[in-house]
């Protein structure tokens, strides 16, 4: 076990991306490589004590009783390869499909799913209407054939191999940088998009988050309101950090001819931004429909969320936020302890079923 | 806006965006006391509450604030008070107190609506007014009569809450003072603060106001999410009565508290509804299980034998709904959601009623024993986990990719949900990893 402030991760990476598992005691837990590239996994204030538990990954349904679901996502996160917030948003949308954290589940995956693959086609066709912009060619025709017809696939040919030519490259190399700009910035989007991809979305709800975060601590007197305080600064850093990255990337995108010709540097740039964003926002979607789902329930209701989302805040890594969150956070822990909360039943050790569906319903409209 | 306009919305204000709603709140505060705006705020109150708008403070705000913890409630899952206080009553009672005490000499009480060293001087001297006010109108209440005043038909229930109102007023600064000791409301757990505070509160009422004792208990119990839990703290708390008096007023409490479980008790056996949510009648039962034994272990504490015969008869009526409504059937229900499904049928609304029939049968395992069911609880979990292993290998047989997975993966959910995770997973590793982890 390691202590909070030992524990302060100094980049993403050591932080680890959030999984959303359905067990209470292991919900939004974070997971990460360690020296010998093996997964493990971070379990914060367990029985509300400090500091972090490591579990390697192997060990962990022997460390804890786990729903079915969670054995399943467990095992589809050891096969995959990677651990980034996008691996395992991939292993969670899977699992979720199968039906073993309900109906409600199945759907929100489903309609997750079919979202991202209406953004990939947008973002797509947004990025040759830029393309063929950036050469001083029309895109209109190809939206009056239609983009999925076979004249407008020619058409959209014809044109690129004319905007390529007037870039002066090979139109192979524009159709490749194309399909790998939109790769980065398939969960992203363009800011002139008609419908804001996933993570434009998501910084929009943070932001809500913040507001509505700040709006309950200020003049609360419950025991939870310095915690609520804590975590609407925190969104606050990660909406200016966020907000930061992603003018820079919109700004990279509306200069598309300097993007396109000055391709092997540019790339990297948008790369790392893309990445970037996607380990700022991650572990916030869950936490965000949490708390919008608490405000409508009484005030103890309240408080237990509040401390529920500071449990697995994602604070910013060391190498990213001027203040250290992680020593402040350690300092709040100390100024405000409280009774445990039981994530099972202390006689049979069974778990809360209550708690458990609360998990489902709020999965269900997060993921 | 124009007031009309404003009305002509009724329900519809329950679903506009927040913002909007709480500025057509203000809006209709500052329209005044009208009829048609009450009944507007009646209809729209439910979500006022859910939002937590905060209200401006008013005179009314003030005359209610020591008996607002009686008022009825709007969620169900709200713990009742045990003592009801119409808002109707109240409505009418506050034209009269406004006239009695008249709007001169209010006004002089407004400083009790700012913040400031005289608000609570200020508010006290209103609450005592007003208490002679009400406990005068009291006085003159008969059941059945029809009040001029009041421009309402007495029945006992409205003679009783007046009554009660002006005891109440009464003792309104120990009622504010009690408010604080118990916050925020509801109380979920009595700690050793909560109960000295009442104990203290208590004495202080029992010197000056003997007879208000009982309603200020009441108004105790009313802020806490399980009424019926203060009876066990109660057996040991000494308010400096006499010993017969103190007796008389426990025995008078647990009278209360029972008549509350029975009327709950018979309010779903009224309405047998082939239909109820079962979870949330098993909720329910469990409820008033943990009720039935904190009245039964205080009962035991003070070796009072008067409420045993009623208190058997709650458990009765209680085993027959959860045999009923929840027992009955169950494995069918669940069991034919599946089936539903593997024809191709995928009803979201079926599944998702099988879950909560198996979760229910989950909640009344702890309270199984207690009611002498748990052979028959045996029974549907042991005969529904049967047909949904099968129905689980028959799915998963080959292979987790095979069709028909989805009805597989249900199944394996089901059974978790009846008998826990470790059964399930036990089932899940047999079935695609041959036993192996």
């Amino acid at each position: 076990m390691r202590s909070l402030t030992n524990f302060a991760p100094s980049t993403f990476e050591d932080r680890g991306a959030a999984v959303a598992f359905t067990t209470p005691v292991l919900a939004q837990t974070r997971v990460r490589k360690d020296s010998r590239d093996q997964l493990e996994v971070l379990i914060p204030n367990l029985s509300e004590g400090r500091g972090i538990y490591v579990v390697p990954w192997k060990s962990l349904p022997l460390a804890f009783p786990m729903t079915v679901h969670d054995r399943m996502l467990h095992d589809l996160i050891a096969k995959s390869e990677g651990c980034s917030p996008d691996d395992i948003r991939k292993a969670v949308l899977e699992a979720a499909r199968c039906g073993l954290a309900g109906p409600h589940a199945v759907e929100a995956a489903e309609a997750a799913l079919g979202d991202d693959e209406e953004q990939r086609l947008l973002i797509n066709y947004q990025l040759i209407v830029e393309a063929l912009k950036s050469a001083g060619l029309e895109s209109t025709d190809i939206l009056r054939a239609g983009l999925a017809s076979a004249q407008g696939q020619k058409l959209t040919r014809d044109l690129m191999s004319k905007a390529a030519h007037k870039l002066g490259m090979e139109p192979t190399e524009l159709f490749s940088r194309i399909a790998e700009l939109a790769g980065y910035l398939e969960s992203i989007g363009l800011s002139s998009s008609p419908k804001p991809a996933r993570l434009r979305r998501l910084m929009r709800d943070l932001n809500g988050f913040r507001d509505s975060m700040t709006e309950w601590a200020t003049g609360n007197v419950s025991e939870a309101a310095p915690i609520g305080g804590f975590c609407a600064e925190v969104a606050e850093h990660t909406v200016n950090h966020a907000r930061n990255v992603m003018t820079q990337l919109d700004q990279s995108v509306a200069s598309f001819e300097t993007l396109l010709r000055q391709w092997d540097t540019k790339r990297l740039l948008v790369r790392k931004a893309a990445t970037r964003l996607s380990w700022l926002l991650d572990g916030w979607e869950f936490l965000i429909v949490l708390w919008s789902d608490a405000v409508t329930r009484s005030r103890h209701e309240q408080d237990m969320a509040v401390h529920d989302i500071f449990r697995v805040i994602p604070l910013l890594p060391k190498d990213e936020a001027r203040a250290d969150q992680v020593l402040a956070a350690e300092k709040l822990l100390q100024s405000n302890r409280r009774s445990v909360r039981a994530y099972v039943d202390w006689r049979s050790g069974q778990l809360d079923v209550d708690l458990v569906m609360r998990i489902e319903t709020i999965k269900g409209r997060a993921a | 806006m124009d007031i009309k306009d404003l009305i002509a919305l009724g329900d519809k204000l329950l679903y506009i965006d927040e913002p909007k709603f709480r500025q057509i709140v203000e809006l209709l505060e500052q329209m005044g006391d009208h009829p048609d705006i009450q009944q507007t705020i009646a209809v729209i109150r439910p979500r006022m509450v859910e939002l937590r708008v905060h209200r401006r403070p008013t005179m009314k705000r003030l005359f209610c604030d020591p008996f607002e913890d009686l008022f009825e409630t709007f969620g169900k899952n709200d713990p009742l008070p045990l003592s009801v206080i119409e808002r109707a009553l109240m409505n009418s009672l506050w034209p009269v107190v406004e006239a009695q005490i008249g709007r001169p000499k209010l006004k002089a009480y407004h400083g009790a609506l700012q913040d400031g060293p005289q608000r609570d001087n200020l508010a006290e001297a209103f609450w005592v007014e007003a208490a002679s006010v009400v406990a005068a109108l009291a006085s003159n209440t008969e059941a059945g009569r029809f009040d001029d005043a009041l421009d309402l038909r007495l029945n006992p229930d409205r003679v009783r809450a007046i009554a009660d109102i002006a005891m109440i007023m009464s003792i309104a600064a120990e009622i504010r003072d009690l408010k604080a000791v118990l916050s925020p409301k509801p109380v979920s757990k009595l700690h050793k603060d909560h109960l000295d505070g009442i104990r203290d509160l208590g004495r202080r009422v029992a010197r000056a106001r003997p007879d208000a004792l009982k309603i200020f208990i009441l108004l105790a119990a009313s802020r806490l999410s399980n009424p019926s839990a203060l009876l066990g703290g109660l057996h040991d708390m000494d308010f400096g009565q006499k010993p017969t008096e103190r007796a008389k007023l426990f025995m008078e409490l647990t009278d209360t508290v029972v008549g509350q479980i029975e009327d709950r008790s018979r309010s779903l056996k009224a309405t047998p509804d082939a239909q109820a949510d079962r979870l949330a009648v098993a909720d329910l039962a469990v409820d008033l299980i943990a009720s039935l034994d904190a009245t039964r272990n205080a009962m035991e504490l003070s070796r009072n034998k008067a409420f045993d015969q009623r208190l058997k008869e709650v458990r009765g009526s209680i085993h027959e709904m959860v045999r009923s409504q929840i027992l009955d059937n169950a494995d069918g229900g669940i069991v034919g959601a599946l089936t539903a499904m593997n024809g191709g049928v995928n009803d979201r609304a079926q599944i998702l009623q099988a879950e909560n029939q198996a979760r229910a049968l989950r909640k009344c395992a702890s309270i199984a024993d207690s009611l002498g069911l748990r052979g028959e609880l045996k029974t549907v979990t042991q005969k529904a986990t049967t047909s949904l292993t099968e129905q689980a290998r028959k799915s998963l047989g080959g292979g987790a990719t095979a069709g028909g997975s989805r009805t597989g993966y249900t199944a394996i959910r089901m059974i978790e949900l009846l008998s826990g995770p470790a059964e399930a997973n036990k089932l899940m590793d047999d079935i695609l990893n041959g036993g192996r982890r």
